[in-house]
């Protein structure tokens, strides 16, 4: 069951729109304390809304010392910070978005939106059935160790040992999608209805303000101070 | 106007947009930084032109690369403009070229879609990434011969991937799970 923490209740279009603001002004930033305010905010939010795998810490530590040994040998090592704390100001706010939305408020936020009903169906199934089709693929590839075949080191093989049979279980995966939309009276072309409608809360008001003073902080840091 | 397009149709999009993601994760371990689009090519090549096969009408990518434009633009919004972009391309030369029920239109929609992604991706992170991560893209982009010889280059990636793709067409009709004329 997921944790109903602060994050987990904001208004899920309002969380999209700062994370893309975040992701602008992190484009923006060259002065490093200005990255350093924004990433320890987005981190502690981070660590404290998200359980993180520590596997996939150890992992993300490792390739960013690489990341950064190999910017520090290409050039210096204040640019080799700069970038390493800009891509991590990228990143975080994924896994940030991710962990604190659920689907329905994903598809929610994009009914808001008011996108085309094509799109929030597409956007719906990808976000639905991308993890079962990935671990489809790991099946697939666990069958082929049973064989005595490790189709991961051998590219020749990933047509005939990995895609193909990926490809069959797609088309199978999305008749019977197709099959069981259409007995539930699913209508792509008609107007959706919402039993709960997005509504702005007291929360959400000081989610956008506290967002809005750390970008005016780091604004502040980057072209004024 | 009523649309051209069935429930059947945008969730057989849905999934070949989710096979051209998992065909990143496959390539992406692999695949050297500024290349990847080379190597995703002849994967992604493999659902862009199933999903072509089965849907058969014009917008056909569209309908597999917007919804993935939107979502990828969660991560930067320049990737979702790069995308339509593309897209654009691809479908209005496809629409005068007619539909994708052609083996060749699907070839000419193949080669269209990851050229121009190649040469738009470049072009696009070249002029519109600030500082000292757009150097590689600049270095490419304002040298014409490398430039073409990439662009060409994601054409060919593009080509084998339709033809991996007409394979996988061939294996589903023979299996009776492609059931359309191709």
């Amino acid at each position: 069951m997921r944790k109903r923490n602060f994050l987990t209740q904001i208004n899920p279009l309002l969380k999209i729109i700062v994370c893309i603001t975040i992701l602008f002004v992190a484009l923006l930033l060259h002065d490093i304390k200005a990255i350093s305010v924004l990433v320890i905010t987005l981190l502690t939010l981070v660590l404290v809304s998200v359980r993180i795998n520590l596997k996939i810490f150890a992992y993300v530590a490792i390739a960013l010392l690489i990341f950064m040994a190999i910017s520090t040998w290409l050039r210096d090592f204040h640019i080799s910070v700069i970038s390493s704390l800009r891509l991590f100001a990228i990143l975080l706010p994924t896994p940030l978005l991710a962990s604190t939305t659920s689907p329905s408020d994903l598809v929610r936020a994009i009914q808001a939106a008011r996108l085309p009903n094509f799109i929030v169906l597409s956007l719906m199934l990808i976000w639905r059935f991308l993890p079962v089709i990935q671990q489809e693929a790991q099946r697939i590839i666990e069958a082929n160790w049973l064989r005595g075949i490790n189709v991961v080191r051998q590219p020749r093989q990933w047509f005939s040992g990995l895609l193909m049979p990926l490809i069959f279980r797609i088309v199978a995966y999305a008749d019977d999608v197709t099959v069981g939309l259409e007995t539930r009276g699913y209508d792509p072309q008609a107007p959706r209805s919402n039993s709960q409608p997005l509504r702005w809360q007291l929360k959400d008001t000081i989610f956008a303000v506290s967002a809005a003073a750390i970008v005016i902080v780091v604004g502040y840091l980057e072209w004024v101070a | 106007m009523k649309s051209p397009w069935r429930l059947r149709d945008y969730v057989f999009a849905a999934f070949m947009t989710i096979g051209m993601v998992i065909a990143v994760f496959i390539v992406g371990p692999f695949a050297p930084p500024g290349l990847q689009l080379l190597f995703w090519a002849p994967l992604g090549g493999i659902f862009l032109t199933l999903g072509m096969a089965r849907l058969q009408r014009r917008g056909s990518v569209a309908l597999m690369i917007l919804p993935l434009a939107v979502l990828l633009g969660l991560i930067s919004p320049i990737i979702s403009l790069y995308l339509a972009v593309t897209v654009l391309v691809t479908e209005l030369v496809m629409f005068f070229l007619g539909n994708y029920r052609r083996k060749i239109n699907r070839l000419w929609g193949n080669v269209l879609f990851f050229a121009s992604a190649n040469l738009g991706g470049l072009l696009l992170g070249a002029y519109l990434i600030k500082g000292s991560r757009a150097d590689p893209f600049v270095k490419i982009a304002t040298q014409p011969g490398v430039l073409i010889l990439l662009t060409v280059l994601a054409g060919m990636a593009g080509i084998v991937g339709w033809w991996l793709g007409e394979s996988a067409v061939k294996q589903l009709q023979r299996a009776g799970k492609m059931d359309v004329d191709v």
